[in-house]
């Protein structure tokens, strides 16, 4: 019979001869369950040995027969083993300013302990390294004052030229602050990028501007924390080591107030070209060594270019040299450069002023919502 | 004070270029849980970008919480607590020092906001998990941390973008009980954007539904429900004569064997059925309402706006094609 067929009754009336006797099903005994605990003040809830997590996302030894179990409010039976509740909190959040502090405190904090912006070990091991390379001079003279040796002191003592070397010099500006630079400043934006962590920031209270600073402060507070601290760290040392008087400092403070303004202008050059480059990318490998292409690249060109056609005009391009001119011409060194002092002061704040445009920009784009 | 809507916007446009993301979006959200839902590119993330007081709108306004979205960015920030779809998290940070942080970025002070993150890691579940690096975490418990980050300043509105998105279905059940718990119990409000309508109609009581940067469709689900009201009806012997004859008598019907489901029109509808199933002598064994889910009345909608769209057991199915609803839909 089809489903179009006409309805019969008689097809159903025409019972069967004989119908079988139904026999009433046995009974399955159940054990019942052991009651032999008590949680959460629910007598014979039974203790599975789960924990939490194993519980809800089967991880763990229970992988295999792991149940998302999670007893609400009234519902606890056994098998449950804890029972959400939401909790309101009743404090109050704070203004800007104490956004602005956790976020500097997230980055520099992270380099001393856990809870914080986790740095990689080689940076942090970087930076101890440079650092106390950085306080060699220091070390020596200490040594040279110890063993009473005046060379020592004569050769590692404040001078304009080993105050300006200190910052400036090649030596430290090929091996040491470059490294540090890029290492520090190279994941710092583009790993949110790459993560996805700017979601993390967006989506609260704080502004794109807050962001880019605390992220510019944090970068040059670590780099100076290097650079202009052991600087002050080896004028100090030397006035102390050598029993200096108060004309002395009257003397010297000139130029180590020069080297120390010339310092902080190349924190803040290599943070904002670093932070830029970092904007633009994800992950810390290609802002890193893009950031040593644009500093050692322009720096060969410029002398190649020198060496072959004697031109050094193009040491404008080398934000380095740039620094290294003006750093001369505010400690009263003799120049090593032929153009005007004018040219790289001009060339700096255009290199500042387009890194932090594009910094800018790009810190724009970061997204909330990933589309 | 209890907001009588926790959004209203009024005609919000935004402009790309020549692309309209928004195209005069008017919505009235009341407190409690209300759903998102609309077609990849429908506008769901600019408007969360909008409620969030994060972009610029070429034109329109409303209001968040009180607050004005083009103005009070920050203070509206304040009290959402937003979880993203994507990977938000930092993955070599403890998963407690995470939510930590996206307390103090919200403004609490470091003690409290670390006392919170035990509170909320406990309520997701993490409790036992929370000194563990978010990198060696499964994409639930990730999901999980994401929802305490979002939690840990208490927020007044929780905004939840694909919340159960790449959950099995173990985590998947916790992450909505949880959401439950956070209206139900916490007396919260949550606005979730999700492509899956069983998530949606699990949490939420309303719907907000876009289309092109438009609402076309938004109020309680169970109103909502009415515009696609229809009887099912099982019946014996004669079925293609039944279905013929409540055609002819003007009734939408759409049919799977013995099974038919005809639009109900209004209280006639039930005589005229039986009238028909009378007249063309034709047993009726079952007739009942019946119950229509989010996704019926998503395809509804969007068959009355004359898309063309695949239920999700077409989605299942391959070489299924895509259903004519014009010509009739065939039953779930």
């Amino acid at each position: 019979m089809t489903e179009d067929d006409p309805f019969a009754l008689d097809d159903i009336l025409q019972t069967p001869p004989t119908l079988p006797v139904p026999v009433a099903p046995v009974p399955t005994p159940v054990e019942a369950p052991v009651r032999e605990a008590e949680f959460l003040g629910e007598v014979g809830a039974g203790v599975t040995g789960q924990t939490r997590m194993e519980a809800a996302y089967g991880s763990g030894d229970g992988d295999d027969d792991g149940v998302a179990i999670v007893a609400q409010s009234g519902q606890i039976s056994p098998g449950k083993i804890f029972q959400q509740i939401y909790r309101p909190w009743r404090g109050t959040l704070n203004p800007r300013w104490v956004r602005n502090w956790s976020m500097l405190r997230h980055h520099v904090y992270g380099l001393f302990r856990k809870g914080h912006r986790p740095w990689p070990a080689y940076t942090k091991v970087l930076i101890v390294m440079v650092t106390m390379g950085a306080l060699m001079p220091l070390i020596t003279m200490f040594l040279g004052r110890m063993s009473g040796s005046e060379e020592l002191m004569r050769i590692f003592g404040v001078t304009r030229a080993n105050l300006w070397g200190h910052v400036l010099g090649s030596f430290n500006n090929i091996c040491c602050w470059p490294l540090v630079t890029a290492l520090v400043v190279g994941g710092m934006i583009s790993e949110d990028r790459q993560h996805g962590s700017s979601a993390i920031y967006f989506s609260r209270p704080v502004t794109r501007t807050d962001y880019t600073l605390m992220k510019f402060i944090s970068a040059s507070l670590i780099l100076s924390m290097i650079i202009t601290f052991s600087y002050c760290a080896y004028y100090a040392g030397a006035i102390i080591l050598n029993d200096e008087g108060w004309s002395y400092l009257l003397d010297t403070f000139p130029f180590f107030l020069g080297g120390f303004i010339a310092s902080l202008m190349l924190v803040f050059t290599y943070t904002s070209i670093g932070l830029a480059l970092s904007s633009i990318s994800q992950g810390k490998f290609f802002p890193a060594v893009a950031f040593m292409g644009v500093l050692f690249g322009s720096k060969i060109i410029a002398f190649l270019i020198n060496l072959l056609f004697d031109r050094d005009v193009l040491y404008l391009l080398s934000p380095h040299d740039n620094l290294a001119h003006v750093g001369q011409w505010m400690m009263e060194l003799n120049t090593t450069y032929d153009f005007p002092v004018a040219w790289s002061f001009v060339a700096l704040l255009l290199m500042n002023g387009l890194s932090l445009y594009v910094l800018i920009s790009r810190v724009n784009s970061l997204e909330v919502t990933r589309e | 004070m209890v907001e009588e809507y926790i959004v209203e916007t009024q005609d919000l446009v935004k402009k790309y270029g020549e692309h309209v993301a928004l195209d005069g979006v008017s919505l009235s959200i009341r407190p409690g849980a209300t759903g998102l839902l609309g077609p990849n590119g429908a506008g769901k993330s600019t408007l969360i970008k909008t409620i969030l007081g994060l972009i610029a709108l070429t034109s329109g306004g409303g209001r968040v919480l009180g607050h004005d979205i083009a103005t009070q960015g920050q203070l509206i920030r304040q009290r959402i607590g937003y979880m993203p779809e994507y990977d938000c998290l930092i993955p070599e940070m403890e998963a407690i020092h995470q939510v930590r942080y996206a307390g103090e970025l919200s403004g609490m002070h470091p003690a409290a906001a670390l006392q919170r993150a035990h509170e909320t890691m406990e309520y997701v579940g993490l409790q036992d998990q929370r000194y563990r690096t978010v990198g060696t975490f499964s994409t639930g418990m990730a999901q999980a941390t994401k929802l305490a980050c979002a939690l840990t300043h208490d927020p007044d509105l929780l905004v939840c973008d694909e919340p159960t998105n790449g959950l099995d279905m173990t985590a998947r059940g916790f992450m909505l009980d949880t959401l439950f718990q956070v209206v139900k119990q916490g007396g919260r409000s949550i606005l979730m954007s999700s492509h899956l309508m069983d998530d949606v109609e699990h949490i939420c009581d309303r719907i907000v539904m876009i289309h092109k940067g438009q609402v076309i469709a938004q109020g309680r689900i169970e109103d909502l429900k009415a515009i696609d009201r229809e009887i099912e009806i099982s019946v014996w012997g004669g079925a293609n004569r039944l279905e013929s004859h409540l055609k002819d008598a003007g009734l939408t019907v759409r049919r799977t064997g013995r099974v038919m489901r005809v639009q109900r029109q209004d209280e006639t509808t039930y005589t005229t059925i039986l009238a028909s199933a009378a007249a063309t002598s034709v047993q009726v064994r079952r007739m009942e309402d019946y119950e229509p889910s989010l996704e019926d009345l998503f395809i509804v909608i969007m068959d009355r706006l004359g898309y063309s769209v695949k239920t999700s057991e077409d989605l299942l199915t391959s070489n299924t094609p895509t259903m004519d609803h014009a010509a009739g839909r065939s039953l779930p």
